[in-house]
């Protein structure tokens, strides 16, 4: 015989100023097998809980109800105290007074008839409640990190120096991401790749980390803990352990004039290639599409040359698999071609250029060793312009949100610039400057101040040329709108920072959320952040949303530890609400009957076959069988059974039934 | 000896097939099925034009199933009807010989199910056409006209299930009804709980009903139920451009999504 403990929580006045709880008490005492009912004004503090503990162990409560807030509030701190006092946790059902009742209604007769209503369902709900066990499932303490920018690097080492393996895949033949592009970094304008070339090397050499380079994510099967993921290893064309990188096939390539990535198209590489002299590894690859042995069937200079002989030409893409317990995504971003703005002649002017161009043209290491030189002629510029919100902040044309990276960056590139001409005139075309960040402001004003960068409020109209001068006209708003125009010799746009090229397939494959504009989405903006809506699956840097390198870093450190704490036990337990297909004795089995409509409506693809055999091996019957690792209990396969093969712990049929019936049955 | 007859004697002659499900002639000039399994008694099978009854039916029944490798005599109903069994994986292609039945009612012979898929591809996949002007009758009427010619209709239900058991469909070997745990439906007849029973059955067929009618025709009261699941197929097609039963791996449209999917039915 059920015994049912209801427990009225005031919230404070949150619920008692709209509903009379002690009605509402008094009412449900007398409901069938309720065995006590009290009230309590915060049934969630100490002695709330002490309240309820004290009554399943007076009243051998076989079951609780606990009238207050949403479940996704306090389901588990009601959960635990009954646990506490010796009841299955899952023999506890909260009915929500509060967002379901008093805050959306006015004090009233029928608000806490309302209440009564949801209390009632809940008592009758709880004693078709069954006691559930925790399900445990292993992990498998290797992570993968997708991506070897700043964020995935940081990531990869903070859970490596935690002792567990990682595997990193990155697509290009490098690791390094947009970082190592980066001249100097803001706001300190220490060199980029001075401070990141140490970490790619730490990658390297680290005995807990196998990097893929020239590899992509294939594919993703398995839940939290027991992912398998497939990693598609492209042919480098190369015995990369033979390989001693002594770039002599490089310089021997015939093949000279193909633009190279890594230089933003400022500069060529060869068809045999490192995209940079420091990359990590650094061994190169042979680009098929370019390499006159692949397109002629002739050639073979590198192979020729190669003092190991590691050079392969049949070499066939690699796919492998491996197991993996949790994922770091640090894909990255990009940056949005400044060609869907024709008024700035981007494409058409060879000195209009965009930022990451600009970077390259400020490096030590770029196509002009570090003189900002115009692309056209070679010249130096005398006068610049800096456009910033090229397609950021402008939803007619380009995009809605704001880039974040482009105010500093601008006024770095604009310090740079007068850093290394001194005589030179550098203007900002700016909306608004946002510098929100550690010493931000104070660099941007270093930038006006010192350095005397013209920062001039107001829009670009247009670019155009006339005799060989860029002619930029634009507004001053600080000015009453003045009309501005500046005579300008190169000109360069603050393009929008935008999700990376293959984002939106790669999210599919790994079953993770994505927002309109393909950034991954994360599960909760303020308090997930790091975690994705799939378990197990965490992000990290620009692949979110544009970041700079401080809070790429930081976000992937914030990454690791989550990582970590999944690493922390060698079993993950997890709520046992998941859905199941009934089994009974032969000759049914179950009453499934293997239509197996259930598995293209699965979101959690945990869905698989299980076959009924003889002994001799012959299939009796094959049927539904949910993994409870990947089962999230959202019930589509339960509404979808016609046979009602399926049920959903904590939400049997029975359960829901019986509310309905409640509600419909006077008491 | 008729044409079907010739040829399921072969078929178990040459023991391609264990049992062929046909028409025999029953009592007082009505055809009932046949389950013949030597070839001398081949000679019963029949075929004209009062042999409507969808045999595919039997195709999921355990105890024609346990004789074997199966031949059907098959309409172009039947056709569909083994295609959505196929699909949904409760008849498997190497198990079935189909002796498929033209319009002008001479054998098909179909060496493969991409074969019978290329003849029904041609076929006319609509409604029958009486029962296409009885649903434009009733999709002329009222919400409410609507609403109470069916209460009137399934207030003569008498929950004999026949409907269900005629249903190629429905093969679940427990069907929802007679779960009582909970109890989805009143095991008695009553008019709302007839209509929940009605209403219940043709979203499960949604998408699922090939048309064949035979619920309709298996009603001992002549409820004309079969025009619920007709009036479902035809809302399927209009949505999701799908006849059922068309190819043996035809996606399930209610359990598949396509981005191209109207969704002009959500709210």
């Amino acid at each position: 015989m059920a015994r049912i403990g209801v427990f009225i929580c005031h919230c404070g006045e949150n619920i008692s100023a709209t509903v009379d709880c002690t009605k509402v008490c008094e009412t449900t005492a007398k409901l069938k097998h309720v065995a006590y009912a009290t009230e309590y004004k915060y049934m969630c503090s100490d002695p709330g809980q002490s309240l309820i503990k004290e009554a399943i162990k007076k009243y051998n409560l076989t079951g609780v109800v606990v009238s207050a807030c949403s479940p996704r509030m306090h389901e588990p701190t009601f959960r635990k105290a009954c646990a506490e006092a010796g009841l299955n946790p899952f023999l506890c059902e909260m009915a929500n007074l509060r967002e379901h009742c008093s805050w959306v209604h006015e004090k009233s007769e029928s608000t806490t008839q309302k209440a009564i209503d949801i209390v009632r369902i809940l008592v009758e709900k709880v004693k078709h409640n069954a006691a559930l066990q925790p399900i445990r499932v292993p992990v498998t303490k290797t992570a993968l990190v997708i991506g070897g920018g700043i964020a995935g690097i940081q990531a990869a080492l903070d859970i490596a120096n935690c002792g567990h393996k990682v595997i990193m895949v990155e697509r290009s033949p490098s690791i390094g991401g947009h970082m190592s592009q980066l001249s100097e970094t803001f706001p300190t304008l220490d060199c980029s790749q001075c401070i990141l070339t140490p970490r790619m090397v730490e990658v390297l050499q680290h005995p807990n980390i196998t990097l893929y380079s020239y590899a992509e994510v294939e594919g993703l099967d398995g839940f939290i803990g027991n992912f398998v993921v497939k990693i598609r290893k492209k042919a480098k064309s190369l015995d990369e352990k033979v390989c001693t990188g002594c770039g002599l096939c490089i310089t021997k390539c015939p093949v000279k004039k193909i633009p190279n990535e890594f230089e933003q198209g400022m500069g060529f590489r060869h068809a045999i290639y490192v995209p940079f002299p420091q990359a990590v590894p650094n061994k190169p690859v042979i680009d098929r599409e370019h390499c006159t042995y692949y397109i002629k069937g002739k050639c073979k200079v590198c192979e020729i040359v190669c003092p190991t002989k590691a050079i392969r030409f049949d070499q066939p893409d690699e796919v492998i698999e491996a197991k993996v317990g949790a994922i770091v995504v640090a894909t990255g971003f990009d940056i949005k071609h400044a060609d869907f703005f024709p008024e700035y002649g981007y494409g058409k002017y060879k000195d209009v250029i965009d930022g990451l161009q600009f970077e390259r043209l400020a490096s030590a290491s770029g196509p002009t060793s570090g003189e900002i030189l115009r692309p056209s002629d070679g010249q130096k510029p005398k006068n610049i312009v800096f456009i910033a919100c090229a397609g950021s902040r402008d939803p007619a044309k380009g995009i809605a949100y704001c880039s974040k990276i482009c105010c500093m960056y601008t006024a770095k590139h604009a310090m740079l610039y007068k850093h290394k001409v001194h005589e030179g005139n550098a203007y900002v075309f700016y909306m608004d400057i946002r510098s929100a960040g550690k010493n931000y402001e104070e660099f941007v004003h270093r930038a006006i101040e010192e350095d005397h960068v013209n920062y001039i409020r107001g829009r670009v109209s247009t670019v155009y040329e006339r005799d060989g001068k860029l002619i930029v006209k634009g507004v001053d708003t600080l000015l009453g709108a003045q009309p501005v125009e500046i005579v300008a010799d190169m000109v360069v746009l603050a393009t929008a920072g935008i999700a990376n090229n293959g984002a939106e397939q790669l999210a599919q494959r790994l079953h993770i959320s994505y927002d309109s504009h393909k950034f991954f989405a994360e599960a909760h903006p303020k308090l997930k952040p790091v975690e994705t809506n799939t378990a197990g699956i965490f992000l990290a840097g620009a692949c979110q949303n544009p970041k700079d390198i401080p809070d790429s870093v930081s976000q992937a450190s914030g990454a690791a530890v989550k990582v970590a704490v999944l690493f922390s036990q060698n079993e993950l337990t997890r709520e046992p609400l998941v859905a199941v297909v009934n089994r009974m004795g032969p000759p049914m089995y179950s009453t499934c009957v293997g239509c197996f409509m259930c598995q293209p409506v699965c979101p959690y693809q945990a869905i698989e076959r299980e076959e009924y055999k003889t002994r001799d091996g012959k299939v009796i019957k094959t049927v539904a069988k949910i993994n409870e690792g990947l089962c999230q209990g959202c019930g589509t396969c339960v509404a979808l059974c016609r046979s009602k093969s399926i049920d959903l712990y904590g939400y049997t049929n029975e359960q829901v039934y019986t509310e309905v019936v409640a509600l419909l049955n006077d008491y | 000896m008729s044409n079907v007859a010739t040829k399921a004697k072969e078929l178990l002659e040459s023991k391609a097939v264990q049992v062929v499900i046909g028409y025999e002639n029953g009592t007082n000039g009505v055809v009932r099925p046949a389950f013949i399994t030597t070839p001398a008694k081949a000679a019963q099978l029949i075929y004209d034009e009062r042999c409507v009854q969808n045999l595919a039916v039997y195709l999921t029944k355990h105890e024609v199933k346990h004789f074997g490798k199966m031949g059907i005599v098959a309409t172009l109903p039947v056709m569909r009807s083994i295609m959505m069994l196929i699909s949904e994986q409760q008849v498997f292609p190497d198990n079935i010989v189909v002796l498929g039945i033209a319009d002008d009612g001479n054998i098909l012979d179909f060496a493969d199910m991409k074969i019978m898929q290329a003849h029904i591809g041609k076929s006319n996949l609509e409604n029958p056409s009486k029962d296409q002007e009885k649903l434009a009758e009733l999709n002329k009427m009222s919400l409410e006209e609507r609403f109470k010619f069916w209460e009137q209709e399934l207030s003569k239900c008498i929950k004999c299930y026949a409907c269900r058991q005629s249903c190629p469909m429905c093969y679940c070997t427990r069907c929802f009804t007679e779960c009582n745990q909970p109890q989805w439906l009143p095991v008695q007849s009553n008019t709302h709980g007839n209509m929940e029973w009605h209403i219940l059955r043709a979203m499960h067929l949604a998408g699922r009903c090939i048309s064949c009618g035979e619920c309709g025709r298996a009603c001992p009261v002549n409820i004309p139920c079969h025009l619920l699941t007709m009036q479902l197929a035809d809302q399927t097609f209009n949505y999701f451009n799908v006849h059922a039963g068309i190819s043996e791996d035809m996606k399930s449209v209610m359990s598949t999504f396509e981005p191209n999917d109207k969704e002009s039915f959500i709210i």
